[in-house]
């Protein structure tokens, strides 16, 4: 990947990131928690493994936890771990329909936030939120593929 | 074995997960990257005030100098300000006798110690997580060129809201009362003591009591007061009331305390040093 590809990418995804605190701020008082940037790092893994790959996963996941002031290397873990499976599953996965991928991006979600609420969130864990969450990721990633081909559309990703 | 799209080896996959999980286990273990965090918070609270004070703010005032309502609305930011600074005032007045009485001050001569208070402005503190999570935290500037220590209370108007965590010469942390891994010895009237815990959800505290220990006198809406046993939190200040009782197991119930000072009430805060 080009440097430039990669600041370019890190901004996209600070940005992302500052969207779903903000949304979140909203949301969570219904139970729902926004994971824009786990679906599109999922997208964008899935449309360009060689490049998107674990190396990139826990950059990106660093410079979340550092943003989001979580514990360093969670964002990180569970971002590479989130490759790893779309890399063993990625043949699988293409022959999927959008619909089935969208399902699947989902239940990844909500792994996601089911850890992610576990180490953040000990004493106050909620299965309604995991639960709400892959409603909420299911509507997300319908739109997730349009925003990355606008992203990306300079880009040779 | 599945095949992989990615050039990369399998190894290179399996230990960037490894590498990452090892390094989450050793921070949420030890903080040993705390550091790093505390560096990259206090530089982009630093960007963000010098930007905001030497970039952003000319800039707007210049731009909307020709408009009149700019100065009202000042003025009434300022006086919003004043007010909270003010109010603040008003309840170090009203409770001077009870901060006074902290263990550390000399007891004879209470009417001649004046509390030094340094008010100081939130600049940055993370709703989303004061809402969803654990760790509720939060930055403050002093408005005075003071230095602020580790472990001093931090109050509003509301009352007692946290206490105080040293970063720099210039920016301190407040670890606030709801916070997981915050404690403060607490009190009733009936001389009930016990060591209250953050429950990671705003404006709430909890204490696990074993009934086995002796008669516990406590019941809903009763209200609790800071005991100062702690050596940092003033004796007698009121900090919330009592408003669940649950039953942990047949010798032990956890009670629920709701605190009475918000953090979110305002944007000022005092520091008693």
């Amino acid at each position: 990947m080009k440097l430039s590809e990669l600041v370019f990418l890190t901004v996209i995804f600070t940005i992302l990131s500052f969207i779903d605190s903000q949304v979140n701020l909203f949301l969570i008082d219904f139970f729902i928690v926004s994971n824009i940037t786990y679906l599109f790092l999922c997208y964008l893994c899935l449309r360009n493994p060689q490049k998107i790959n674990s190396l990139f996963g826990a950059y990106i996941g660093f410079i979340i936890d550092l943003h989001q002031n979580t514990f360093f290397g969670l964002h990180a873990t569970l971002f590479t771990l989130s490759i790893l499976l779309i890399n063993y599953n990625y043949f699988r996965l293409r022959m999927f329909s959008t619909l089935q991928i969208t399902a699947t991006f989902s239940f990844f979600t909500v792994f996601f936030v089911g850890f992610k609420s576990i180490l953040v969130s000990t004493m106050n864990f909620q299965y309604l939120l995991v639960f709400l969450s892959f409603f909420w990721a299911f509507f997300t990633y319908l739109f997730v593929p349009s925003l990355g081909k606008f992203l990306i559309k300079k880009t040779k990703l | 074995m599945a095949r992989l799209p990615d050039r990369s080896s399998r190894f290179m996959l399996i230990a960037t997960f490894i590498i990452c999980s090892s390094i989450l286990f050793v921070d949420f273990r030890f903080d040993s990257f705390k550091p790093v965090q505390n560096f990259y918070n206090s530089s982009s609270i630093f960007i963000r005030v010098f930007s905001s004070e030497y970039i952003v703010r000319p800039l707007y005032r210049s731009l909307s100098s020709i408009r009149d309502t700019r100065s009202a609305k000042e003025e009434n930011q300022n006086l919003k300000e004043e007010l909270n600074k003010q109010l603040i005032e008003n309840y170090i007045i009203s409770n001077k006798k009870i901060l006074n009485r902290n263990i550390f001050f000399d007891v004879t001569n209470l009417e001649k110690r004046d509390l030094k208070l340094v008010p100081a402005k939130v600049v940055d503190f993370d709703v989303n997580q004061y809402k969803c999570c654990d760790k509720h935290r939060m930055f403050l500037l002093p408005e005075l060129s003071s230095n602020i220590d580790s472990f001093k209370v931090v109050i509003n108007p509301e009352g007692i809201v946290g206490q105080t965590i040293k970063v720099n010469r210039s920016l301190f942390e407040v670890i606030l009362l709801s916070d997981k891994s915050h404690k403060i010895p607490i009190q009733n009237e009936n001389k009930f003591y016990c060591e209250a815990s953050g429950l990671g959800i705003p404006k709430k505290i909890f204490c696990d009591i074993d009934l086995t220990l002796g008669d516990k006198d406590f019941e809903l809406k009763q209200k609790i007061y800071s005991s100062g046993l702690g050596g940092i939190f003033p004796k007698g200040i009121e900090i919330g009331s009592i408003v669940e009782i649950q039953d942990l197991t047949p010798k032990e119930v956890r009670i629920i305390i709701d605190l009475n000072a918000d953090p979110l009430a305002s944007n000022y805060f005092g520091v008693l040093q």
